[in-house]
């Protein structure tokens, strides 16, 4: 079976309260959780820094729950964008998206979300929640997104916060899942504090009431999530080449005084 | 049962198939809040759900039977009992709830089950050492 993950946390300065969340996502067994960094272009310059280290952040990570495994810190950055120059950090400088392992957008305008469906190199497309939706979503771009393999994210903290907010988010999910028909849709948290996390059979059955099925409902946590992790990774690396690097390991005393022919006969 | 042949004698044993024989659905609850010490009566807990479901589906959602049949106020854990049409209304409900009294809280569901002895044992945390 595939395993829950969460791939929205929003990333705070407080490393206590970073902590704590990571810890109660654990907890409710979550098996890989992703760090949100936003970069909002409504300053005049916004930076795209360096990534939060995870090893930083946990000498060793805590277990999830039900698994003896620690659970996987990954790093995630969004561009909330309202112009298309915006864009250009993705397009010229990708050396600066490199470090991370999801590079999501948020697209303000119709046109900058046809443009990141249909050309953007981004692995998720953020979805507002929060207000009404300002445009259609339309079947060509939404189409085309889907065959190039990205996915579209809801964020389900709003509509626990504030009964108007969850109206939206309602209204706004039950939009995207008559065009898109519940295919290539993630939902996660976007919690910022602990008590805003719930658990992922929790989070499937939401899927539920935003029209999802109940294959599907699961898949938005597991499968989608991984999926577009592994579209992450083919962004970092040349698109489907994958180049890991061995360390030479430490040559045994008994090993080095035979010849090495001798060695390979034996085994 | 028409091709089979018919003994004589009564069979000692039966068969029976049921398709979703299952009436009620059984979900075992943990409400949590920030701040340690919340204490809560089983009346103000059911009002809780009750009035989290009304909030989300309506009086329609809130007329489906619910059921608290077990409540720890310790822990304040419970075991309710919802018919299968309303199942999903009131697990969605207390997902989004997120609010008792101007404090922030969370339900968390433990368990759920068509069958209360499954309640027993645990199911999430299968693998423990």
């Amino acid at each position: 079976m595939a395993t829950f993950m969460d791939l929205n946390i929003m990333n705070c300065t407080d490393v206590k309260k970073l902590q704590s969340i990571i810890e109660m996502a654990a907890h409710l067994g979550y098996s890989a959780v992703a760090i949100n960094h936003v970069a909002a272009f409504e300053k005049k310059k916004a930076e795209i820094g360096k990534p939060l280290c995870p090893a930083d952040l946990f000498p060793s990570p805590p277990t999830v729950q039900g698994k003896s495994t620690p659970i996987k810190i990954l790093t995630r950055l969004t561009i909330i964008a309202s112009d298309p120059s915006h864009y250009n950090s993705l397009r010229s400088t990708s050396t600066l998206t490199r470090p991370y392992d999801i590079v999501a957008v948020y697209p303000k305008t119709e046109k900058l979300f046809h443009a990141a469906c249909t050309s953007i190199d981004v692995d998720v497309i953020c979805i507002n929640v929060t207000e009404k939706s300002p445009f259609f979503f339309r079947r060509p771009p939404i189409s085309a997104a889907i065959e190039r393999g990205i996915f579209f994210e809801l964020i389900y903290t709003p509509a626990i916060k504030d009964s108007t907010l969850r109206r939206y988010t309602i209204s706004n999910a039950l939009n995207l899942m008559q065009t898109c028909k519940g295919k290539n849709i993630i939902i996660s948290s976007g919690a910022e504090r602990p008590l805003e996390l719930r658990g992922p059979y929790d989070v499937a059955t939401l899927g539920l009431l935003f029209g999802l099925s109940e294959g599907s409902a699961k898949a938005v946590l597991s499968i989608n999530c991984r999926s577009a992790l592994l579209h992450g990774d083919t962004r970092k690396t040349a698109f489907g080449i994958t180049y890991t690097m061995k360390k030479p390991q430490v040559v045994e005393d008994e090993g080095s005084a035979e010849p090495v022919s001798k060695k390979a006969k034996k085994e | 049962m028409k091709g089979r042949p018919v003994s004589s004698e009564p069979t000692s044993y039966e068969r029976t198939v049921l398709k979703n024989p299952s009436e009620h659905q059984y979900l075992k609850v943990q409400l949590v809040f920030q701040r340690e010490g919340v204490k809560l009566t089983a009346a103000q807990y059911k009002s809780l759900i009750v009035s989290a479901v009304k909030e989300l589906h309506g009086e329609v959602g809130a007329s489906c039977p619910l059921d608290l049949l077990k409540y720890d106020d310790k822990t304040l854990s419970a075991i309710l009992r919802i018919n299968s049409s309303g199942f999903v209304k009131l697990w969605t409900s207390l997902t989004l709830l997120g609010h008792y009294q101007n404090q922030e809280c969370s339900i968390r569901v433990l368990q759920v089950s068509p069958f209360l002895l499954a309640l027993a044992g645990n199911s999430r945390e299968l693998v423990l050492d």
